[in-house]
């Protein structure tokens, strides 16, 4: 590929970047109401009935300023590093979402990869069976879970497997009082992932399951494969190494793409789990009106979704040698 | 000995209702080759599927054995272990697998079948490409980086790759420029030649077709029409369908302006009842629709028609005539015609040039019965041709028409276009030419012949008289004439002598477009040999009666033996521009842009 071109692509996504945090930017505030409202309301201990206050408030948190001068101060910050500080809880946004993000990685990046994995491989196995019994099963299984709503699914797994059966914990990502070794936090860890992850993976995989099935009966009447066949090849091999891999390459694009419909799972999941990652801030960001905090959140979803769709363009790239060149 | 390949009744019937193949049957040699040719959708590719075990029951029925095992319903197992070391079959197109390199795929079948380590693998399809004159640095390309002739040739280093005793090439050189095809043509054959495999190619490029195999089969409709030496078949094709084939090729051995073949292949989800030629056929009776023929012994070769191929329209037998000088005591012979032959097929049309006093008049009416011969006899469709007029005689002899050179003289001044041309109706019926009138029969008749040689078929042209129009106007009258009775055999003798070269290119595209509808004759008199190469299939040459010189008119026009011909040629008219064309030296070669990418 020419210098050029790497360069066009890298400007398109800087452009995609400050596209989005414009938006990050001003859509929580095109919301009703504001921080000082939440903060100051009137059902909270908190509440104070002096526009006095309300005023030195919103000068405080530099709120009384025009909407231009708010994003132009938004993004200096940003250029400098700087997220400002939560408008709920006074501390640094940054350290609210360091805090967070390893559990959302942690939480998408495994559902993604069991959602994946499953919906790969029974879309391998049915697209090359199309229309059997395997095939019909599958597609009915795969279509009702993915129309199954994420938060029912939740209580459901809630119910069943924590409270009724008692296999995984309740809520939470970890036991912060017991004292464990190394392996046994991870055991911990692993614990608590279980339910929120499967419960977001099973609405993920129909997506791809349903890509790799299109995609490879699509090949199926493809003259390769017939060449293949002629050529007496093992049917394993026609189905992996030539159907398989030819039909994967738009799932790779979809997988970065479902990255934002995962992350939007995850807020649903989080906050059904209880589990203590961005999603949950953001649930509880969005109900203060904590612009700060609302905006960084965005930020990293933005940053993490453009940034695994620029890893996609490489590897898809790797992936069809007809891209290249 | 078992045969290499034995397909017997092959049938292939597509979702219950697409008839792509309908009983075919042949079998293959050692070594033999045959080509499969046909126009798209006759089933071919379907045929090479089917080689390779690709379409099995139900829509495969019938029988393919290789080496004497049965493809059909064969396990999985058998068929894998037969495709690609016995049956090597290269798919139309050349189509190879996306997203791994051309030399991988070319290695593929030596290590997943023979079980070649990486190394070896790799050094035998250097070898393989080195071959099939395929440069192997382009091995570590992807199949998209390949041009279309580099991927045939890649795709025929992997065919050979497990050395498969029978080769089968789906349309090995559809879409190549003429070069590379012609390259990759010459050393199929070679390798054919050197590794000794017998192949099987199907195509819709006859001569291709006819350079890489010995033996040619004609595919249409999903059955064969005809098969035999390829020698037989192209240069002398016997089925109607198979002679049409041929004659829609622009190929250098031929002079003859292209025919196309009338109407339309068939839908293979509704093909014809009998023989599935014949709506497209110029000779079909209704047997052709009753019954379904069967592959026959004709001329040599084996044919699929009731009347074994295309019909002996005319033929003459060692005509003799001789003139004897008039008057009492008066005996200087002149002997006009000695012992001519000839033989004239359906659609065929034969060329009769030679000087003045050659006798191609006096042969000319000797056929068509205005003359009768000393010796030898004519058969007209296989009956003695009359030389009387009454009765049945009158029948047969509408059969067979002249025309002549000079309409002004052939045609009589008192009578119009429209009765002119329906005379020969009138006459053949025994009425007095003004019976009766509106719209009859002979009146669409007449308007049809018209408008057949491309004249007004109504209104003032009707009543037009000969004075009134062009030669060329009055030629195609005369033609019209000889075509309303629906003759199978023309005898044109000298028709464009007269003409100007626009009105002759007219007069000769209306010929050519009657041949294509009716399947007619055409005996085609001139001593011109450069309008007689444009029409004719063969000419026969005449000097003093006699024939000196026979034979396909690009041959006779282009490398003559007898010295009268020689001298109609170069008396032939040619732009002879010598000094007005000064440059047409070949560039030097570095002076091309190149052209490979």
């Amino acid at each position: 590929m020419r210098r050029g071109s790497w360069l066009v692509k890298a400007m398109s996504y800087l452009a995609t970047v400050f596209l989005l945090v414009t938006l990050n930017f001003f859509l929580p505030r095109a919301m009703p109401g504001d921080p000082i409202d939440a903060l100051l309301s009137r059902s909270s201990t908190e509440y104070i009935d002096n526009e006095d206050t309300r005023a030195d408030l919103a000068e405080y948190y530099g709120l009384d300023r025009s909407l231009p001068v708010q994003y132009g101060r938004y993004l200096a910050g940003l250029v400098r590093g700087d997220l400002g500080v939560s408008i709920r809880t006074n501390a640094p946004v940054s350290d609210a979402l360091l805090a967070r993000l390893p559990w959302t990685l942690l939480l998408v990046g495994s559902a993604t990869a069991v959602a994946t994995a499953v919906g790969l491989i029974a879309g391998v196995h049915a697209g090359w069976r199309r229309a059997r019994p395997v095939d019909r099963g599958l597609l009915a299984l795969f279509l009702g879970l993915r129309e199954f709503p994420t938060f029912l699914l939740g209580s459901l797994a809630l119910f069943v497997f924590a409270v009724k059966l008692n296999w995984f914990p309740l809520a939470g990502a970890r036991d912060r009082f017991a004292e464990l070794s190394l392996i046994g936090q991870v055991n911990d860890v692993a614990n608590h992932l279980v339910l929120p992850a499967t419960v977001l993976a099973v609405g993920l995989a129909a997506g791809h399951y349903l890509v790799m099935r299109a995609g490879m009966v699509s090949e199926l009447g493809a003259d390769y494969l017939l060449l293949g066949r002629a050529k007496g090849l093992p049917e394993r091999r026609l189905k992996y190494r030539y159907a398989a891999r030819n039909a994967l390459l738009p799932v790779v694009s979809l997988t970065a793409i479902q990255l934002g419909f995962a992350v939007t799972g995850a807020i649903l999941v989080e906050r059904v789990f209880a589990y203590p990652g961005i999603g949950r801030l953001l649930f509880d960001s969005i109900g203060a009106r904590d612009y700060p905090v609302i905006q960084g959140c965005f930020l990293v979803t933005t940053i993490i979704v453009v940034s695994v769709n620029a890893l996609a363009d490489l590897l898809y790239r790797r992936l069809d040698p007809r891209t290249t060149g | 000995m078992t045969p290499l390949l034995e397909v017997a009744d092959l049938q292939v019937c597509f979702g219950g209702e697409v008839e792509a193949l309908r009983g075919v049957s042949f079998t293959l040699e050692q070594g033999e080759s045959l080509a499969v040719v046909g126009e798209s959708g006759a089933g071919k590719s379907t045929l090479a599927l089917c080689l390779a075990g690709l379409v099995q029951p139900p829509e495969a029925q019938g029988s393919v054995r290789v080496e004497g095992k049965e493809l059909l319903g064969a396990a999985p197992d058998l068929l894998r272990a037969l495709r690609w070391s016995t049956v090597a079959l290269a798919l139309q197109g050349a189509p190879f697998n996306p997203v791994t390199t051309v030399g991988a795929q070319v290695a593929e079948p030596l290590r997943e079948r023979r079980g070649f380590g990486g190394g070896p693998a790799r050094r035998r399809a250097t070898a393989l490409a080195e071959e099939v004159l395929l440069d192997p640095t382009l091995l570590d390309r992807y199949p998209h980086e390949l041009s279309g002739g580099e991927r045939r040739r890649a795709a025929l280093a992997m065919v050979l790759a497990l050395d498969p005793p029978l080769v089968v090439l789906d349309e090995p050189t559809a879409g190549l420029d003429p070069t590379t095809r012609n390259e990759l043509v010459g050393r199929v054959r070679e390798l054919a030649d050197q590794r000794g495999f017998a192949l099987v190619v199907i195509s819709h490029d006859l001569p291709d077709a006819a350079r890489l195999a010995s033996r040619s089969m004609v595919l249409y409709a999903g059955e064969a029409m005809e098969t035999g030496a390829t020698s037989r078949v192209v240069s002398e094709a016997a089925h109607p369908y198979s002679w049409a084939l041929v004659n829609a090729y622009p190929v250098m051995t031929t002079t003859r302006d292209l025919r196309p073949i009338r109407g339309r292949p068939p839908d293979p989800r509704a093909v014809p009842s009998g023989c599935p030629y014949h709506p497209r056929c110029t000779q079909a009776e209704p047997v052709c629709w009753e019954e379904h023929p069967a592959l026959r012994s004709s001329r040599g070769r084996l044919v699929a028609c009731h009347f074994g191929g295309l019909k002996l329209l005319l033929a003459a037998e060692a005509v003799t005539k001789t003139y004897r000088g008039r008057g009492p005591g008066r005996q200087d012979v002149v002997s006009a015609l000695h012992g001519v032959s000839l033989e004239l097929r359906e659609g065929e049309s034969v060329g009769i040039v030679g000087p003045s006093g050659s006798g191609k008049t006096t042969l000319a009416r000797i056929l068509t019965g205005h003359l009768s011969p000393d010796a030898g006899r004519i058969t007209l469709e296989g009956t003695p041709l009359p030389t009387s007029w009454r009765g049945q005689a009158r029948a047969v002899r509408r059969r067979i028409q002249l025309v002549m050179q000079d309409p002004w003289d052939a045609l009589s001044p008192r009578l119009t276009v429209e009765e002119l041309v329906r005379e020969p109706l009138d006459v053949s019926k025994g009425g007095d030419g003004r019976a009766d009138h509106r719209r009859s029969p002979a009146e669409a008749a007449v308007a049809e012949a018209l408008d057949g040689v491309g004249l007004p078929a109504s209104g003032p042209f009707l009543s037009a008289r000969t004075h009134e129009l062009s030669g060329g106007q009055l030629q195609r009258v005369a033609l019209a004439r000889a075509l309303v009775a629906e003759p199978k055999v023309l005898v044109a003798d000298e028709p464009t002598a007269m003409l100007d070269a626009s009105e002759q290119a007219r007069l000769m595209v209306v010929l050519r477009e009657r041949q294509v509808e009716m399947g007619l004759g055409l005996v085609f008199v001139s001593h011109d040999v450069a309008v007689v190469r444009k029409v004719t299939d063969r000419i026969v040459v005449l000097d003093a009666g006699r024939v000196v010189e026979e034979g396909p008119s690009h041959l006779v026009s282009s490398t003559p033996v007898s010295v009268t011909t020689q001298r109609l040629i170069e008396a032939a008219p040619a732009f002879a521009l010598e000094e007005a064309v000064p440059a047409r030296a070949a560039v030097p070669e570095e002076d091309l842009p190149d052209g490979d990418l």
